[in-house]
């Protein structure tokens, strides 16, 4: 049982390089999938490994890629989700700036499987630096042959683009992105139909997370079998908890899926900084329902913190302490939401900002009682109603902070 | 065909279709502000939303596509809930400028929130201000206080004219329409924005303050003003008992109709009614007459004596019939049996109507509304302004078009310089109403009934949309009445008491007539 897939390399000097990944077992899966293995192989071998979509939802990668239809006339395209928007989340930019080989393996195992040879790294405007670092990998790539026109010999020609994103969150959202990608402005799109069908340049596409396709070598590499044995059976592999707020040692931790989440704060992060006392924990990126200090007794796997009303999401943990005051959260999260809504759809647009400015007038001494019903009536107001996932990641952080902190936002009215 | 439900109702509706479209053959109205049967569904509005049995969330009418079997609810509880959210965010920073916006009364927003929302107010916060004026094109004006951001104006540019002009700039409650800063709305049919507006965001400034949509009345009819024949509807104004308004007709807008315009009319159509309203004859002038009240019954006696003056023997030479391709198919037949047939007016003119630019979507070169009519009647007439006149002209009958021109009207005028009696019928006050010894006062295409032959050869008919101004009379109706006077077979005419029971003869002669659309 491997417990650090992802950012093992992390540590040694030049990671980053492709001579330093070809010492370590560097694009060994990609020589597999080409000489050992055939796109079905490949295909079947993704689905049971069960890995889970690491951009938030947790859709099963394999069965993502088996809705792309066979036989069509139209190139497919990959398009990888580097737009790491969600608050707290930092995983994906340590993967390619510290191991951005491994997602380049990933990203070329994908495309052979599904019969790819174009595929677009959609990454977020402020990563600089990393897409910077991106196309220095995929020029070594290039000059190993690991890209290209005819990659060892097998026939296949994949190349990979970068694309750097302007600045707006909802570009994290996959169909966002293709307009995004495109040129256009980053709306999401109405689905149906669905990018697999219909995605970029109206082709078929594949849209994958850093971090999923980067468990992909490994699997390819030991087999699903190996991958599951990591993380839950239903949910294989590790996650990279991104653990930010109020402890000790703020930073990435490679768990396997499934992690006690008062493990990851208290041990690996060293606990609550300035010995304060937790008061609650944003357990997957913002948009997930925030736990209180007696919910984090909680197992890091998608179906656990389903059961639990909040999401896995991200997996980026965000510790608020006794200090913080949960107004000041408040507005923290209904200030993004309504700064980053596209503006398409109705309740998203004006339902975000009209949160915000409640929240902001309870900030300000101005709050009535009956406001904290109408919050929630609002982000009700909002939630499955909007065009797509901006609207209920809004309305469920809200719904719950005020719902479990409901007493302490109504200390702020009429003081 | 599939099995539905909506409202526990159930209905046979055709495959493919949406749960939207299907409510709507069904009579069931779905509120919606985004969408448009022009348009792919854009589903951002969130008004239409409905719950379908066994799916968890409430979907979209408009994009959702019929299965068998499906179970709809448009309006119970759940689903009228969401729609009152929408409401109230809709109208959260609404401006609430109903008393002086042009849209009241037509308002998609204030209909819905009469028929589905009537709730107070629950927002305290401060609204958002915007621009409440900006100039997108030569006759819009845009709001960005009551923009419900639908898009439908984004859509036209991009789908209907590819003209691309506006576009959705800033994110989130900053989001709004607007064009590049040297870019405006410039295209022919910029018109349809004002229109297909569901809300008072854009306004058309040829109708901006001008009166109230409910003081008008709205009549169906037939744009005149090419070869293209759209559907358009008219809203006039009666005026008040003790309070004249300074219009008739206050606006045109275009009328869905498939086979020809689709959902749109040009910007020529839609602004180009001022002859409707203006320089409008509304009385019988008889030269040499003082002030002498001149009725039909009279003017048409006079008429007739003028016309028995002329020796059958001089007709064939000396006496000129003048036409144009304003005439309606019966008024047209009419003149064949009547003028040309049983009086004998050999010499046969069509004022020419110059052509004027044309496209590929709905303006023809051709710019006027039945020269096809003409065509299909066997009328054949000479060019005015290229052939030759008589040497000796006794009589002239002269029918002018509203939009005749001055090259037009010197054309006719060459006519009349030369001839010792000059009848004129028109609708409106030309060069030549004041050098006629009678002019006869006619409605325009308006304010009369029949049909006219479109350039692809369809067959259209039409009611009047509003009354005839003053005395004028339908030119048909003129005819009928004159052969009467005339005295030759009083029993043929005597029949046409309608544009209708004319096309029936027309069709007894010609048994395809208006029947061969390309």
């Amino acid at each position: 049982m491997e417990e650090k897939l992802l950012t093992k390399l992390f540590e040694i000097k030049d990671s980053f390089t492709i001579d330093v990944y070809l010492k370590h077992d560097g694009y060994k899966a990609v020589e597999k999938a080409f000489q050992e293995m055939n796109p079905e192989s490949i295909l079947a071998e993704v689905k049971n490994a069960n890995l889970r979509g690491r951009g938030g939802a947790g859709f099963p990668a394999g069965v993502k890629w088996g809705f792309v239809p066979k036989g069509v006339d139209k190139p497919k395209y990959l398009c990888v989700n580097a737009d790491e928007g969600e608050p707290g989340t930092i995983k994906d930019r340590y993967i390619m700036t510290h191991n951005p080989h491994l997602l380049l393996e990933g990203i070329l195992i994908a495309s052979y499987c599904v019969g790819i040879n174009t595929a677009y790294i959609y990454i977020r405007g402020e990563y600089e630096n990393v897409a910077l670092g991106l196309e220095k990998a995929i020029a070594e790539a290039n000059a190993k042959g690991y890209l290209g026109k005819n990659i060892l010999n097998s026939g296949f020609d994949c190349q990979i683009y970068v694309h750097r994103g302007a600045g707006a969150y909802i570009c994290g959202e996959e169909t966002a992105l293709l307009e995004s990608l495109e040129g256009k402005r980053g709306n999401p799109r109405l689905k149906p139909p669905f990018p697999a069908l219909v995605g970029l340049f109206q082709s078929p596409t594949v849209i994958n997370n850093i971090e999923t396709l980067s468990n992909v070598p490994k699997i390819i590499l030991n087999g699903a079998e190996t991958f599951v044995q990591t993380g839950l059976p239903k949910d294989g592999g590790t996650r990279i908890f991104g653990v930010s707020g109020m402890v000790k040692k703020p930073g990435i931790y490679e768990m396997p899926v499934g992690t006690n989440l008062k493990e990851i704060i208290f041990e690996l992060a060293g606990g609550m900084k300035d010995g304060k006392t937790l008061k609650a924990v944003i357990p997957g990126g913002m948009s997930a329902p925030i736990l209180t200090a007696d919910e984090i007794d909680i197992n890091m796997d998608f179906d656990s913190l389903a059961e639990a009303k909040s999401m896995l999401g991200s997996a980026a943990i965000i510790v608020i302490d006794e200090d913080t005051s949960i107004l000041d959260v408040l507005k923290i999260v209904t200030k993004f939401y309504s700064h980053e809504s596209c503006g398409q759809c109705t309740p998203c647009r004006i339902g975000t900002k009209w949160i915000n400015k409640t929240v902001q007038r309870i900030a300000d001494g101005q709050g009535k009682i009956e406001d904290i019903d109408n919050i929630k009536r609002l982000a009700k107001n909002i939630l499955g109603k909007t065009l797509c996932p901006l609207g209920d990641a809004a309305a469920l952080p809200i719904l719950s902070i005020v719902n479990k902190f409901r007493q302490e936002i109504e200390s702020y009215i009429g003081n | 065909m599939v099995k539905i439900f909506i409202d526990e109702k159930p209905f046979e509706v055709e495959e493919g279709i949406t749960v939207f479209t299907a409510a709507e053959q069904a009579g069931i109205e779905i509120p919606h502000l985004c969408y448009h049967p022009a348009f792919a569904p854009e589903g951002t509005c969130r008004m239409c939303l409905v719950e379908i049995e066994g799916v968890p969330k409430l979907e979209l009418s408009c994009a959702t596509v019929v299965r068998d079997g499906m179970k709809v609810s448009t309006n119970n509880e759940r689903v009228v809930e969401a729609r009152k959210g929408v409401l109230e965010f809709l109208l959260a920073d609404h401006p609430m400028d109903c008393p002086i916006c042009d849209q009241a009364g037509d308002c998609k927003l204030q209909d819905y929130y009469e028929k589905y929302g009537m709730f107070e107010s629950r927002y305290s916060e401060n609204k958002e201000k915007r621009e409440k004026k900006r100039k997108i094109g030569q006759t819009l004006i845009h709001d960005q206080e009551r923009c419900v951001l639908c898009r439908r104006c984004v859509r036209f540019t991009r789908e209907i004219t590819k003209t691309h002009e506006l576009g959705v700039f800033e994110r989130g409650v900053h989001a709004e329409i607007s064009i590049l800063e040297d870019g405006p709305v410039n295209n022919k049919y910029s018109g349809n924005l004002a229109e297909i507006c569901p809300v008072g965001a854009i306004t058309d400034l040829d109708f901006r303050f001008q009166t109230r949509s409910w003081f008008l009345k709205s009549g169906d009819s037939i744009c005149p003003l090419c070869s293209r024949g759209c559907s358009i509807t008219i809203d006039s104004h009666k005026g008040f008992s003790h309070f004249k308004v300074p219009k008739r007709v206050y606006r045109i807008q275009s009328r869905r109709n498939e086979n020809i315009n689709g959902f749109w009319i040009c910007d020529i159509g839609r602004y180009g009614y001022g002859y409707i309203n203006e320089n409008r004859l509304e009385q019988i002038l008889l030269k040499n007459e003082q002030n002498e009240a001149m009725d039909w019954e009279k003017a048409l006696k006079i008429l007739s004596e003028k016309m028995k003056k002329v020796h059958p023997m001089d007709r064939s030479s000396g006496a000129v019939l003048i036409l144009n391709p304003w005439l309606t198919n019966e008024e047209l037949f009419l003149i064949k049996k009547f003028l040309i047939e049983n009086q004998e007016f050999e010499n046969v003119y069509l004022i020419d109507i110059p052509d004027g630019e044309g496209d590929d979507f709905l303006i023809t070169t051709e710019r006027s509304p039945n020269k096809r009519g003409l065509q299909e009647l066997g009328l054949k007439a000479k060019s005015l302004s290229s052939d030759k006149l008589p040497e000796k002209i006794k009589l002239v009958l002269a029918f002018t078009p509203p939009n005749i021109d001055s090259a037009g009207s010197a054309s006719v005028k060459a006519v009349f310089d030369k001839a010792e009696t000059k009848i004129l019928f028109a609708s409106n006050k030309n060069d030549l109403s004041d050098v006629s010894d009678m002019v006869f006062p006619t409605a325009v295409i308006a304010e009369k009934s029949g049909s006219l032959i479109n350039i692809d050869g369809v067959l259209q008919n039409f009611s009047p949309a509003l009354e005839a101004l003053g005395d004028s009379r339908p030119e048909w109706q003129i005819l009928v009445e004159m052969a009467k006077e005339i005295d030759i077979n009083h029993k043929y005419y005597d029949q046409f008491s309608s544009p209708e029971t004319i096309l029936q003869e027309i069709r007894k002669e010609i048994s395809d007539f208006g029947k061969k659309s390309d």
